[in-house]
């Protein structure tokens, strides 16, 4: 009977203290619109489709070119496409290239992170020189590189951006290692007869992973800004695929007598950054309370 | 009788500009089942380093250059590293000094004994968890049932400590070794954790190295005693022998320097004067000579260093036999 009230109070006392942690998230301003913008995104690219009033690549030759109406709400471009549905479906491609991207060098880059930090020695050496180099490469060329050599599909992209930032994070998480491994519980789990594998995984990198996180989510914005980049080049997904960076390239010709249609892309841009960088300063304040500096904070 | 956990000439240095420094030169040292050793001496002594170079667990680049470390008559340095980390924890267990930071901070105290209990025996998650709530028991935490789920930082230090008790005798290891384990505890606490330990290596049968700077833990605690200065052992005998009457002129030193409750309010202590000589610098003679009462020219003190004496209560002194010292 007791053993049963105990676990019950247990479980009131995590259930108290999870609620204490969502309050504090909710309490950040920044992380709330940071969240609730990404939140807005995601609906958007989800339900594209439905929400979008034109189909994103249908020609209306009679309205090309139009400016803001009742039917096209801003208006059309050269080839008399709804902008408007084209941003919407350009969510969609914007928003998988920053989630794959985060996935797959955060993955990459916390494992290639946390051996080079944990191993010591010459493996450390190594690794730090391939990072380094990566590091030093520009980032944006090494992805102009890679989707020359493997052709502009969305695949491609989200590869080349993903091997481009995949260093970023694992520079990240080697300093953070370099912390972890003096610490002494690392040191009494090497005396339990822990493998080196299971130290790594389960002891050194969930106690990293916080910077490790909101390095992620801003690379999240950069990534997609990367990809717009190379849209806008021609480098990117092709035409007639609705991107946010094709519709900025596509909307250059009329710039001067219909500025809206690149103006709209570039804000969609810009909305989605600056969404993911509140965002990853909600994180930062909230994982990390020690990190949080009241310099360079929008909010 | 012969001993369970034996160190024979151990030898462990770290690479310098001159060639190796040797951190722990020579060190013989014998722990029986059901045996408390106790190994003091002051900070850089050298009582750390014997202990994790025995188990492998010398942070690099030092290493073990010659000796022999047997658990068991099992020599741990000649054993391949997956066997060695397979004896680590269930054949002999370490506890460290700081139990503020001797915990992962982001699992739960129950999650951390199951791992361990997992990575040794192939039980299921739930027995684990059982024994692990046992575990917990045994070392006295209140609730266990309850406290099981609990993550580190609601655990006081000594019920810290208390866990990583728990966790260094959960697989019933032969030997345990207690580095310093209660410096970082208030006083009151300590007594309860050093208690603990003798309670546990009593009903364990276990063999049990109590490193410590603290010479009244020493007189409570231990069976046996070896005093380290500079990387050596310089005395080593029972409790009995080197309390009532130490032989090396360090250890002589080291009683005069404790405060006594029977002298004269207003009586100076008598401290060593000088520090411990650098690793990379000993003297060529006996390492403590410079700072030494005893030291005479004659005697070859600043010439030769002094070897351990062969008997039970050995001492490693060229002056030992002629000093008639009361401490």
């Amino acid at each position: 009977m007791t053993a049963i009230t105990e676990a019950e109070e247990a479980l009131e006392d995590n259930a108290a203290r999870k609620r204490a942690t969502l309050r504090q998230y909710l309490r950040h301003p920044g992380f709330m619109i940071g969240a609730i913008g990404i939140g807005l995104l995601v609906l958007v690219a989800l339900f594209a489709p439905w929400i979008a009033p034109h189909s994103p690549t249908r020609t209306d030759l009679m309205n090309t070119l139009a400016q803001p109406s009742a039917t096209y709400w801003l208006g059309t471009d050269q080839f008399g496409r709804c902008v408007l549905s084209r941003l919407i479906h350009g969510a969609q491609v914007s928003l998988q290239v920053g989630f794959y991207v985060v996935l797959i060098s955060l993955s990459a880059g916390t494992l290639l992170g946390a051996i080079a930090g944990y191993a010591g020695g010459f493996v450390e050496r190594a690794l730090v020189a391939i990072i380094d180099i990566m590091l030093a490469f520009p980032s944006f060329l090494l992805a102009l590189a890679l989707v020359a050599a493997r052709g502009n599909t969305l695949d491609s992209i989200i590869l080349a951006v993903a091997i481009a930032y995949t260093p970023r994070v694992a520079a990240v998480m080697r300093s953070v290692v370099l912390t972890i491994r003096p610490r002494p519980f690392i040191e009494a789990s090497r005396a339990i007869g822990l493998s080196t594998w299971k130290i790594l995984i389960r002891h050194v990198i969930p106690n990293a992973l916080p910077p490790v996180i909101v390095v992620a989510t801003v690379s999240a914005a950069t990534a997609i800004l990367a990809e717009a980049g190379l849209s806008f080049l021609g480098l990117g997904v092709q035409p007639p695929t609705p991107t946010w960076g094709n519709v900025i390239a596509e909307g250059q010709t009329a710039i001067t007598t219909n500025p809206l249609i690149s103006l709209s892309a570039g804000l969609c841009i810009a909305f989605t950054v600056i969404v993911l960088n509140l965002l990853g300063d909600g994180l930062r304040d909230t994982l990390d309370p020690q990190m949080r500096r009241n310099t360079g904070k929008l909010l | 009788m012969t001993a369970m956990f034996e160190l024979w000439n151990l030898t462990a240095a770290v690479p310098g500009e001159a060639g190796a420094v040797r951190l722990v030169e020579d060190v013989s040292l014998q722990v029986q089942t059901g045996e408390t050793l106790a190994i003091v001496g002051e900070s850089g002594s050298g009582k750390t380093v014997t202990f994790t170079s025995a188990l492998g667990l010398l942070p690099k680049p030092g290493r073990v250059i010659a000796g022999q470390a047997l658990l068991e008559g099992e020599d741990l340095l000649r054993l391949s590293l997956e066997e060695l980390r397979r004896r680590r924890g269930a054949r002999i267990g370490m506890v460290f000094q700081d139990p503020l930071t001797g915990l992962n901070p982001v699992f739960r105290i129950g999650d951390q004994i199951i791992e361990v209990l997992r990575a040794h025996l192939p039980i299921s998650r739930a027995e684990a968890r059982e024994r692990a709530i046992a575990l917990l028991a045994r070392v006295q935490i209140p609730d266990p049932a309850r406290r099981v789920d609990d993550y580190p930082h609601q655990f006081s230090g000594g019920m810290r400590q208390r866990v990583l008790i728990a966790m260094a005798i959960a697989l019933g290891p032969r030997v345990l070794i207690a580095d310093e384990p209660t410096t970082a505890l208030d006083v009151t606490v300590q007594a309860q954790v050093l208690d603990l330990l003798t309670d546990l290596r009593e009903a364990d049968g276990m063999a049990m190295v109590l490193i410590t700077h603290d010479l009244g833990v020493v007189a409570r605690q231990a069976d046996r005693v070896a005093v380290m200065y500079a990387g050596r052992v310089v005395e080593t005998g029972t409790v009995d022998e080197v309390f009532r009457a130490p032989r090396h002129p360090y250890t002589i030193s080291l009683f005069r320097s404790i405060p006594d409750m029977e002298s004269p309010a207003g009586a100076k202590l008598a401290p060593i004067s000088g520090a411990p000589p650098d690793p990379a610098r000993r003297p060529a003679g006996c390492a403590f000579a410079p700072r030494c009462f005893a030291m005479r020219e004659d005697a070859g003190c600043l010439r030769e260093r002094p070897d351990l004496t062969a008997d039970q209560h050995a001492v490693a002194c060229h002056r030992a036999g002629l000093l008639e010292v009361a401490p």
